[in-house]
């Protein structure tokens, strides 16, 4: 009798216990999705940004489910610095969100790893997205992510800078990298601010000093696309910015790339030059709070047409493979790129539009900044080459590894040789 | 005592039982046991569920090449032969090693230096008690270490005060391979206040008596720190030195902040937990990571044992 008595007891608070695991677990995890597409169900929707994206985003949302009633939105919103750790996290689980702001730097990451949901398989529609911006989102024959925002690498000037210094601003059609070093010289001489910050594990220019010698940072077989050669000359090459002054101190440099970037060298004027992605010209005159100049990056040839620029995805909007409303995802992924209520309150905060009716429709509700935004993106067209393959899985550690074996070589602790060597080397460790 | 009589009366037994028959027959029932198992389950759950089980989990990870995203593969003892030639592992145990040895004997001197002064019993103890405690609570907090970053940064307070005494100074402290860990050896002295407390602590403990009597003897200031207070309060020492090598070993907060998750320039505040971290969480390699963890867990335990060993030689229990 007591012997029963105590089983009993101990298999109700195991029993308890289950109950509550299991509680937790459909709490955490994805619920409703009735499998009916449209229909009712909840689908969370996560993204890393800032206040004004915040805003947007939920705004949007609202208006998403006001449209779709019965659809819930649950908005997961994030800082990109723990955003990673968390969906990482989440996707072991096996709890990702339906919805995922995704970028180029993880989307193969989780894509080849089976953690996404070939979008086109349940009607993703980009059919009236520009030229060269649905690739960014392919990979191996899978449209794991859709462009969410027009992006394209520039060298951004100060003007007043170049003005105090007495420096002409480059005719950005002709100029050359020898002459991006000259100019950065000429103004850290003139004493009015440092002339450029530093580019040495800056991947776009790397990628674009590549492409314009025929090679690429990745290619398909998860390889990297340039050699230990190729490596050392970019890092002599940064190497002599770095002695003829044209950049700021290794020391500096380091500092400068673990700041927020309304507090970076470049936005508070303590540089002239710097390589800013194009949407960002917004933000950056916001805390810079002076007007800046959208350049293209230079050429080795000193042609714009032989530069090789791309139009790179700002981020891309990306669905959970193990989401229950797959047809559900996809609807509010096609709804967020192509209708006019989500473009009316977006705006071009997330990069200008990739459909190009939609971004020519909201042209005029754009902010100044914006709009000096949207019309670089147009001019540079005729420029445009292949997109870049997505970083393999592993590649997203590219900006980290050279930056750390950069910065080494230039604290003078490592010849360009050995720098490019073990940058090669643990990369490609990296990438296996 | 009379709570106790109480008790025993509103049990209403058949006869009057003394407390200790009463105790007697209740631990014949088992009911204390079952009673005391039922309060402890949310401890055993936990226990199980949140301690032992993901121990066990990763004891076997480790063994795997688990990628986060996909199902483990079993691999047998291939993290381990990694770890043996992985360079960056290396320089992460040398940074621990450094942070550690050199960081938590200073920080426990200081922290009995403060602690001595202290306990001179001058007005407004409580008020320097708690002054001298806040960084320890606040010590590993996010706010702190970026504070630090500003601290020490090119353009950040040193430098300034620096300039004002006429001294050319622009380097960022934190951004430089050669000083970035002292910097971070520095913000782990300065939180001393939790083990100085315990040291305040024990210091109260020591008989006064003790100095009279060698002041008597004409025991000098030193004389009475060596034959007194050392050896009465080594047995503070010694829980104060386990706790903080271990703490150390484990530091993640601040290398995290001020490096901004990298370790560092040039991998020079790449803490242990820094590299597990990356190789777990940003690598997606958590077989590795886990293997990493066990490492870290037998390396404390060496010297958690190593300091027990040798506390039989230099720590006295007065009793």
């Amino acid at each position: 009798m007591e012997l029963s008595r105590r089983h009993i007891l101990a298999m109700g608070a195991l029993g308890a216990t289950g109950a509550t695991l299991a509680g937790c677990r459909r709490g955490g995890g994805n619920e409703g999705g009735s499998g009916e597409p449209g229909a009712s169900g909840t689908l969370q929707f996560t993204w890393w940004g800032n206040e004004v994206r915040n805003a947007n985003t939920t705004e949007a949302l609202d208006a998403y489910m006001e449209e779709n009633s019965g659809v819930t939105v649950e908005p997961q919103p994030g800082e990109w610095a723990s955003y990673w750790d968390r969906l990482a996290t989440q996707t072991a689980g096996g709890t990702a969100p339906d919805i995922i702001q995704m970028d180029m730097a993880y989307i193969s990451e989780y894509g080849q790893r089976g953690a996404l949901l070939d979008l086109a398989e349940y009607g993703a529609d980009t059919e009236n997205f520009i030229e060269g911006t649905v690739g960014s989102g392919i990979i191996e024959d899978t449209l794991y992510g859709v462009n969410a925002g027009i992006n394209t690498p520039t060298v951004m000037i100060n003007p007043e800078i170049f003005e105090a210094a007495g420096v002409d601003i480059p005719d950005d059609t002709t100029w050359t990298w020898e002459d991006w070093h000259d100019i950065a010289v000429a103004i850290s001489d003139s004493g009015e601010a440092i002339g450029s910050s530093a580019i040495i594990s800056n991947d776009a220019m790397f990628s674009a000093w590549l492409r314009q010698q025929g090679k690429e940072l990745f290619v398909e077989g998860n390889q990297i696309g340039f050699t230990v050669d190729d490596a050392r000359a970019w890092f002599g090459m940064q190497q002599q910015w770095s002695d003829d002054g044209a950049i700021p101190s290794a020391s500096q440099i380091e500092e400068d790339s673990s700041k927020p970037l309304d507090q970076q060298d470049f936005i508070v004027g303590r540089t002239a030059m710097s390589m800013i992605w194009s949407n960002q010209l917004e933000a950056v005159e916001t805390s810079g709070g002076s007007e800046r100049q959208l350049l293209r990056f230079p050429s080795i040839d000193g042609s714009a047409a032989q530069r090789m620029a791309w139009y790179k995805a700002s981020m891309l909007w990306s669905a959970s493979a193990t989401t229950e409303d797959p047809e559900g995802a996809v609807a509010l992924i096609n709804w967020w790129m192509n209708s006019m209520t989500a473009a009316e309150i977006e705006l071009a905060e997330r990069g200008i539009p990739p459909n190009g009716e939609i971004s020519a429709a909201i042209r005029p509700n754009l902010s100044g900044a914006q709009q000096r935004v949207s019309e670089f993106i147009e001019a540079i067209e005729p420029e445009l080459a292949d997109t870049p393959i997505a970083p393999p899985p592993g590649g997203g550690q590219f900006g980290t590894i050279m930056a750390r074996h950069g910065n080494d070589m230039l604290f003078g602790n490592a010849s360009a040789a050995d720098a490019a060597q073990q940058f090669v080397d643990e990369l490609t460790a990296a990438l296996a | 005592m009379s709570a106790i009589s109480e008790l025993s009366k509103l049990g209403g037994g058949r006869k009057a039982l003394t407390p200790q028959e009463r105790a007697a027959r209740r631990k014949e029932n088992g009911r204390d046991n079952r009673a005391g198992y039922l309060f402890l389950l949310p401890w055993l759950v936990g226990l199980f569920v949140f301690t032992l089980g993901p121990m066990l989990a990763s004891l076997y990870l480790s063994l795997t090449d688990y990628a986060l995203l996909q199902p483990p593969n079993f691999l047998g003892l291939d993290n381990w032969q990694a770890m043996v030639t992985d360079s960056r592992l290396h320089q992460s145990l040398k940074v621990t090693f450094i942070y550690v040895f050199v960081g938590v004997p200073l920080q426990l001197a200081l922290a009995l230096g403060v602690a001595m002064l202290l306990d001179k019993g001058m007005r407004g103890l409580a008020f320097y008690r708690s002054v001298f405690y806040l960084p320890s609570m606040l010590g590993s907090s996010v706010a702190i270490a970026l504070l630090w970053r500003q601290i020490f940064g090119t353009t950040g307070l040193v430098n300034q005060i620096l300039q004002l005494l006429g001294v050319e100074a622009n380097t960022g402290y934190v951004s430089d391979p050669d000083t970035a860990l002292w910097t971070l050896i520095l913000l782990n002295v300065w939180t001393f206040g939790s083990p100085m407390v315990i040291f305040l602590a024990g210091l109260r403990q020591i008989p006064v008596m003790y100095y009279e009597a060698s002041s008597l003897d004409g025991a000098g200031r030193w004389r009475k720190f060596t034959q007194i207070t050392m050896p009465l309060l080594s047995p503070i020492v010694f829980f104060n030195l386990v706790l903080q090598i271990i703490n150390a070993f484990q530091s993640f907060t601040q290398a995290f902040v001020v490096s901004n998750g990298t370790g560092g320039p040039s991998d020079s505040t790449l803490f242990y937990t820094l590299y597990l971290y990356e190789q777990g969480f940003t690598r997606f390699n958590m077989g590795y990571a886990s293997a990493m963890g066990w490492l870290l867990l037998l390396i404390i335990a060496t010297f958690t044992a190593i300091n027990f060993f040798a506390s039989k030689y230099w720590v006295f229990y007065d009793d």
